[in-house]
Order: C-alpha cells, then sequence, then structure tokens
C-alpha cells in the first residue's frame, strides 16, 4: 500500500496535467498558486478566533435536503482528482511560506498570516497535511441530506488546517452536480428507450457532450467533462478523457464520429452546400458522420438536399457509417419532429419489435441544441406519441450539462459538526432562525445502511463504526484509496427501478418518503 | 512561453480534429470573429472585453507544437474515433515551418473596453496559407472567453447599481470600488475559473476572499496586489465555542482584530437576538470603542436578503443610534456597518438599497458580498457569446460567409472581413464585409505568429472599464441612454 502510494506521488509532482503557470514564472508563482488554491483569504485570520485549546474541528460536506427539489439523489464524484492534483504529498515549502507572507501582508495592509504554524507542519510532518478524509466510495448513489465526507485534523496542533481546506473541498459540488445531471438525463433516455424500441442498446451514447466551449476554463472542462463519463461514453470534451485517464485510470473512457461544423458547410459558399454535404461523406465513408444542416435551411437541406440530390449516397451507408443529421436551431421539439418527418417520407422507415417508426439504419439524427432534462423529456415524448422509437435519435448538451448549474442545484454545504476543546468533545452545529433548512448536523458522522437497505446518516458520534460507508480516502498526505472508472461507472449504473420505474413504484414511493421525512 | 505539460493540440472539440478534411479544396484563409449577439429583451445592452491576455499568455503564445505532442495527440484520437483521422502531418508542418508557433492573427478590442452587444471584439486568422484549418482549430479555446467577459460585465452592472444608490444617499461615490466584495471561490467549478472569474471582477472593484483571483491579476495582468480583505468570521469559528458562548466568539474577534475591520457572522442562531443583545447590549461598549478605521461590520447570512437587512439595521439604529448625512440619510457610527453575503445578485442588490433608500438609511451602511450570482450562475449564453466564420479564400478568391438559419434569424452571423469603430454619433460599430477605412479600426492585433502583441495591465483596464459619468448620473443623461439604445437595438451597421 505504502509503495503504491508513492508512486502515485512523485507520478503526480512530474505530470501535472494543466502545466500550472507559464515558464518564466513557473517557479515562484506555481508555488504560491498552489498554496493559494487550499483556501480563501478570511481562513488566513480563522486560527485567531476559534476557542482556545481547540485541538480538533471536524467537518463534513453535504448535498442538502431542499423541499420540491427534483433531484432526490447525488452521484459522489471527482474528490479523487481534488486529492491526487492539490492535496496529497508535501504541500507546504519554506518558498511558499515565504511568498504567502509577503502575499498577505500586502493584501491585509498588516500582518496576519500564521507563519509559525504553517512552518510547524514542515517540520512537524514533512510539509505534508496532518488531515483525514473519509469518503463514500466515488460512483456511489446517495440520497440528499446525507454525509458524503467528513474532514478532520490528525494531530492536535493544526485544527485549524480542517477549514483551511474547506474552499477547494466546496468546488466538490461541481463534479457531482454534473454526474448528477448526466445519470438524470440517462434515466430520461433509459425509460424512452426502453419503452420504444424494447431494449437499452446504445444507451451510453445517446447523450454527447458538447459542453467544452461553454464552460468557465479548462479545468472545469475537464472536471465536468470526467463526470459525464460516469454514464456515459460519448463525448467531444477531450479535457475530461484526459483527466479520466491520469486521475481515474482509464486510458480512453469516451468515444466522438467526424461531425462537421457550420464554418466547414458554409465556407462552401451559399450555393454549394450539396457539395459540402457531400464532401463529408466523401471524406468518411466506412464511419458514421455527423453533419449539421440548418446554416441556411434545415428543412430544405433534409427534404431536397439530403432526401433527393443526395439521398442514393445515404443510402449506400449503412449503420457502421451512418449518416447523422444535426439540426441546430428553432424549437428543438418542433424542429424535430418535423425533421424527421420529412425524413421518414423521404427515406421511409421500418416498423421495430415493438411497433415503433424507426428510419433506415443509414440514418440517425442528432439535437444538440437547447438541450436539457425537460426539453430532452419533452422531445422523447413527442416523438414517441407520434409513434417514432427513440433509437432514431441522438442528443447533444453542451451549457445545461456543464455550466448551468451551480451550488445550490444540490445546496452543496460544508459544516463543521463537532470540535474538541481542552480534551472534550462539543457537537456543534448552527440553526438560523432565519432559515431552518441552513441548519447542519452535529457531532460525528456515520454513513450507513438501515433495516430497509436505504442510506441514512448517524449524527452524534453514535451507530456503530463497522456499519460506516465512508472510507478513509486521505490521510497525513497519503492517497488511501485509487478508484477507477470502470469501478465508479459501475457504482453510478442505472437500478432496474430507474430503467423500468413502472414495476417499482412502491419501492420509489417508499425511498421518497424515506428522503423527506429525514430517518436519522 | 505557453504552459509546458498542456498539449495545445488535444485542447478542442473531438470533431474539429475532422475538419481539414471537409473545407473545400484549395482554401487558404479561415477568418473568424467573436461577438457577444444582440438579443431583444436583454438586460444587458453592453460588454466589457477582458480575460484574452489569460489565454494568449497561458495557452498560445511560443511553441505550443513540439513532436511529443504530436505523438500523444495521434495515439490518443486513434483510440477515441477508433480510426487514424488525425491530421499528423499538419501539425509537423507547424513545428517544422514555424517552430511550432500558432501561424495565426488574433485583432481585439483592448481589454476593458466597453463594448455595445452585437459588435466583434476579436478577429482570428492564418496568416500562412498552409494553415487554414488553425483559425477554427482554436474556437473551442477562445469560446470560453464568454466567462470573464461575463463575469466583468456583470460585476460592472452591480457597480452601476451601488453606484446610482450611493450617490444618491451619500451625495458621493467614496468607497464604491469596496462595495462588493468577491465570495464567489467556493461556489465556482474549479480553480482556474476562480482565477478568472475572480480577476474579472478585480477589473471593476478591488474587494475580494478570492485569493486565486489576485494571483491572475498579478501574472497576467501586472499588478502585484488588486484587491483587499479584512479579518472575519466565519460559522465555524463561532459555533465552535458552543451555542451557550455566542458572545465569547464574538469577542474574541474583537480582541484579536482591534485595530482594523472586522466582519462577524452573526446568524449561526438567530440573528435578532445576536444585533440586539449582543452586539447590541453586552459588547456594545467593545464596539463602541471602535472607530472607522476597526469598524465592526455585522453578517447576517440568512433568511430574505432584504428583510433581514431592513430589520438588522433597524435594531442597530436602535442600539447604536444613527447620524443624518449631508443629504439627510441615516448613518450607524462610523464604528459600525453591515454586510449581506448571503442571496446576493443584481435585483436582490437593486430591492436591498431601494428598501434601505425608503426607510432613509444610506448605502454607506451596507457592504455587499457575492458569491455565485457573480462567478457561477451566468452561461454563454447570458450575452450570447459566438464564435463564428465570416470570410474565406479559396484559389486566391475571397468571399464572404455566413450562416442565416431560417429557424432562428437571432443566430445570423456577420458577413466578411470586420472592422469595429467609432461612428459620427461617438457610437461603436462593426463594419462588415472589408469596407470601412483600416485606419478608423479599433481592433488591435493582440497576438501574431506565437507573438504577444500587447501587454495591458490591470490599471489601464479598470481605466478603460471605468463608470461613465451618465452611469453614475443617469438622470442627467437620459437623452444620450435613450440614442444609445436605440442605436443598439436598430443594429446601425
Amino acid at each position: 500500500m505504502c509503495h503504491h502510494n508513492h508512486i502515485i506521488e512523485s507520478d503526480l509532482i512530474s505530470r501535472d496535467y494543466d502545466g500550472g503557470v507559464t515558464a518564466k514564472m513557473a517557479t515562484a508563482g506555481t508555488t504560491l498558486f498552489e498554496l493559494h488554491r487550499l483556501t480563501r483569504n478570511q481562513w488566513i485570520t480563522h486560527y485567531k478566533q476559534y476557542p482556545p485549546n481547540v485541538s480538533k474541528i471536524y467537518s463534513y460536506f453535504e448535498c442538502r435536503r431542499k423541499k420540491g427539489s427534483q433531484f432526490s439523489e447525488v452521484v459522489f464524484f471527482g474528490l479523487q482528482y481534488l486529492l491526487k492534483k492539490y492535496l496529497i504529498g508535501q504541500v507546504v515549502t519554506e518558498e511558499k511560506i515565504q511568498e504567502a507572507k509577503i502575499f498577505y501582508q500586502m493584501h491585509f495592509k498588516q500582518a496576519v498570516f500564521d507563519e509559525e504554524s504553517w512552518r510547524k507542519v514542515l517540520e512537524k510532518h514533512d510539509g505534508r497535511l496532518p488531515i483525514r478524509i473519509k469518503a463514500v466510495p466515488e460512483g456511489r448513489i446517495v440520497p440528499r441530506g446525507n454525509v458524503l465526507f467528513t474532514v478532520e485534523n490528525t494531530d492536535p496542533d493544526f485544527y485549524w488546517l480542517t477549514n483551511y481546506i474547506e474552499t477547494m473541498l466546496v468546488q466538490m459540488w461541481y463534479p457531482i452536480t454534473v454526474a448528477t445531471i448526466s445519470r438524470e438525463f440517462k434515466k430520461i433516455l433509459a425509460k424512452h428507450l426502453k419503452a420504444t424500441s424494447g431494449g437499452l442498446e446504445g444507451l451510453d451514447l445517446k447523450l454527447h457532450d458538447f459542453g467544452y466551449r461553454g464552460v468557465s476554463s479548462q479545468e472545469s472542462a475537464a472536471l465536468g467533462g470526467a463526470a459525464h463519463l460516469v454514464n456515459f461514453c460519448s463525448t467531444d470534451t477531450v479535457a475530461g478523457l484526459l483527466m479520466a485517464q491520469r486521475y481515474y485510470g482509464c486510458p480512453m473512457a469516451g468515444f466522438s464520429i467526424p461531425a462537421a461544423e457550420h464554418s466547414t458547410i458554409i465556407s462552401w459558399g451559399r450555393s454549394r452546400e450539396k457539395e459540402a454535404f457531400e464532401r463529408v461523406l466523401d471524406q468518411f465513408s466506412s464511419v458514421p458522420v455527423s453533419v449539421v444542416s440548418d446554416s441556411y435551411d434545415i428543412f430544405n437541406a433534409c427534404k431536397h438536399i439530403w432526401g433527393d440530390e443526395l439521398k442514393e449516397r445515404v443510402m449506400e451507408r449503412n449503420q457502421d457509417s451512418c449518416l447523422v443529421i444535426r439540426p441546430d436551431s428553432g424549437d428543438p421539439a418542433e424542429t424535430l419532429i418535423e425533421v424527421i418527418k420529412i425524413l421518414g417520407e423521404r427515406f421511409g422507415f421500418s416498423l421495430n419489435s415493438v411497433g415503433y417508426k424507426v428510419l433506415p439504419a443509414c440514418l440517425r439524427i442528432i439535437q444538440g441544441d437547447g438541450i436539457d432534462l425537460s426539453s430532452v423529456e419533452e422531445i422523447l415524448q413527442k416523438l414517441s406519441d407520434e409513434g417514432w422509437s427513440a433509437e432514431n435519435i441522438f442528443f447533444g448538451c453542451g451549457s445545461a450539462l456543464l455550466q448551468k448549474l451551480n451550488r445550490d442545484t444540490l445546496s452543496c454545504a460544508f459544516k463543521c459538526s463537532y470540535v474538541e476543546t481542552n480534551g472534550k468533545g462539543m457537537d456543534v452545529y448552527k440553526q438560523p432562525v432565519t432559515d431552518p433548512s441552513k441548519g447542519s448536523k452535529r457531532g460525528r458522522l456515520l454513513l450507513r445502511r438501515n433495516s430497509d437497505g436505504f442510506l441514512e446518516t448517524i449524527e452524534r458520534g453514535a451507530g456503530k463504526p463497522e456499519e460506516d460507508l465512508l472510507v478513509t480516502v486521505f490521510e497525513n498526505g497519503s492517497l488511501m484509496q485509487d478508484y477507477t472508472l470502470e469501478e465508479i461507472r459501475k457504482n453510478a449504473r442505472l437500478r432496474d427501478e430507474e430503467v423500468n420505474p413502472t414495476l417499482h413504484n412502491h419501492e420509489q414511493e417508499l425511498l421518497h418518503k424515506h428522503i423527506i421525512n429525514g430517518v436519522h
């Protein structure tokens, strides 16, 4: 185990995936940046504010329950990235201490930085963080309102460290939320695919990540892209694939196909859209291709160019080299219904085993504009109402998957719940009279499966340690678990009742009631 | 030099690997541009241009192609597409012909400039005909410009609201740039986003807890310290004393930081009780000992932001008294202020300041903290940011190109080579189709063939982005605003 961890750490020190900062500033700048990634300014001042003789600060992270939220459970994902990239091994050096000291002097216009304590981390622990983090295994599905991970100091001198790293750890809201939303998409797609085709073939290719350009940075693209890959293996967000490779041991977590974009079509000129389309077919004759077709008039393109002038070229192709037509404007559902009608008329269709219409195997559609959880449900429902199978269609999603979400989407929060002062433990909490939903859990926490089989959190240090589903993932600078994407995908797979909702309604009601009533 | 371990060849949407095979034969130039498209009914009619210099310095300048990166990309894409489709040869040509530097020219509006929606903000084109395919290869990365632009814009919109109320209820704008504190570090999606968003906020303010943003301003925009903060409590430092010792926890902060401003979150159990009995009674003397330079800033953090605030300021006014300023509004003693950092966004800040003003309270009494609404609750559609090809050269002949989907006219793109100029009314406008006089062009070459051509400092950027008179004194310049607004909506080209 030690040897294994050692390899991981040194491997990471030389292979920082994003390179940090520009080379000319590499030495001074990088180190300072790394130290500051851990925290927010004001916490520099917290060591002076805790009660005297505090020896332990114990905090936890949860996605608080929220009345009326459409998300009752979450996918836990992303912690391993943070641990490997920012927390393991030696994170404190004398150089970093000096830089921080100078920085904070300028920032607060006074000397308030706790230089001494950081030097102690360096001297006592070789600059490794004396912290323990216990967490739900990655990929696990956990109902809202449960502890997801806990953080505590392992050395009484460093009680102040626990919440120092809150800023960084709270960013866990992001990969958790993307993975959760991605999985919600999967439930909707599975339901309709099952109903209109009799099976789930190709489910994990049904939602393609188009979000790279629409997120706020390269790093967010990598994190969000990887989170999507927990549920699907269809993506154009290369950064996510690299993250899955480097932090989750998966050499190639997702796939894509050759595809056009508007510039490759319009650069031929308005009168040569057909030539532009034909070029794609010629260049990629034996693999699936996607061709955006709304540069000027999607309906004309489907009816006259694909459906007439190039119809033979399309019919020549087969399932492994199918043409996937991409509309990209207008009302998503209406445009789609119109497009599939036109294609049905031009290319014909057959009926599958459950009586739904399917276009010829050489022809499919991908809708990548305006897709979110409600439009995808609306589209699939409309298609189904018109007798079309969900097999005909793929979806691309950008912002709604990777950017149109925030910490409030799943009410993610990190709170202190237990402290030790003068050797005595005390359960602590906040309970603002102005908002009961912001109340926090009390004492040391444990996550277990109860007698009904549901996950629940036990507070106040109660419960039997052997029942605890939280696993130590980080301790004193070492990574204690190394999850692969493969395991994570297994943990996160859809359950029977999520694929066949009608058969298990009573179980769902039980779970839902359990969550709402908060059995602790 | 751009980041060493970052593989530029892998920093794009997968499908762009396949585009070199799809352009018309003999294309020698692809020219594209970026804009924040106009949108009917949008509350944002103009944008702050910011953030490109970071991308250039971090990812684009110097040598970005090496043989090692070519090999890594080749293997990667083979697995990803399950076939060989990667254009190894062309990337090797970049390496051999240009030492791995990008033969690209980017022209842009100077950073910090305020530009009405619907105008070109930057253009991208290849400088060597062999590399026409490069222009749109970097689209993915460049479109992420939507983020710093949008944060800087929203931050500035906050500033307009704060300025308006501060001016009206205090007679001046003193301390305006400390009025909105960035609390958003934990609520963004990554460290890098925190840095970018944090820096964008610093274009308008100098109050922040998002250290990453300060570092970005330092390293990429030449500003050693772009923002400031004060010692402050958080819930854990209060509740760790136990429920019965909230007063001791409060007192600790006062003691530890006796000569600087401090902020103390006071809603752990009951904000009203804390204000009325702990601050307003048990610790009242301790508070009154302090002065403007060591003031106590009380922080509510739950409940309806406006209602809670009004209630809190009422209690504090009763307990600590108040004076009237030169324009007749109530101000708490200089040793006491409030910061509202929960639930703050553009509409709640307007609502709160209006309510305060209605109750006769000056905006001097209050500071705001903003997290998600500043740095995360925004997306590419907020300002309709888009990157589109507008001009190509094939067989030596130029052609203006565009999309014009019948299904959505607002998605139409501009045509031909573009120029940004100030017209005779003094407003910025975009000239299409290669028309307009080059000497009028406000777009500046910022990147060319691997070199950074401009190096903006945050100081210059802040100057460019400062509020104009009419934004501080809205009533005095209404007719100008109407003119501008009409100009934007009618799209004078």
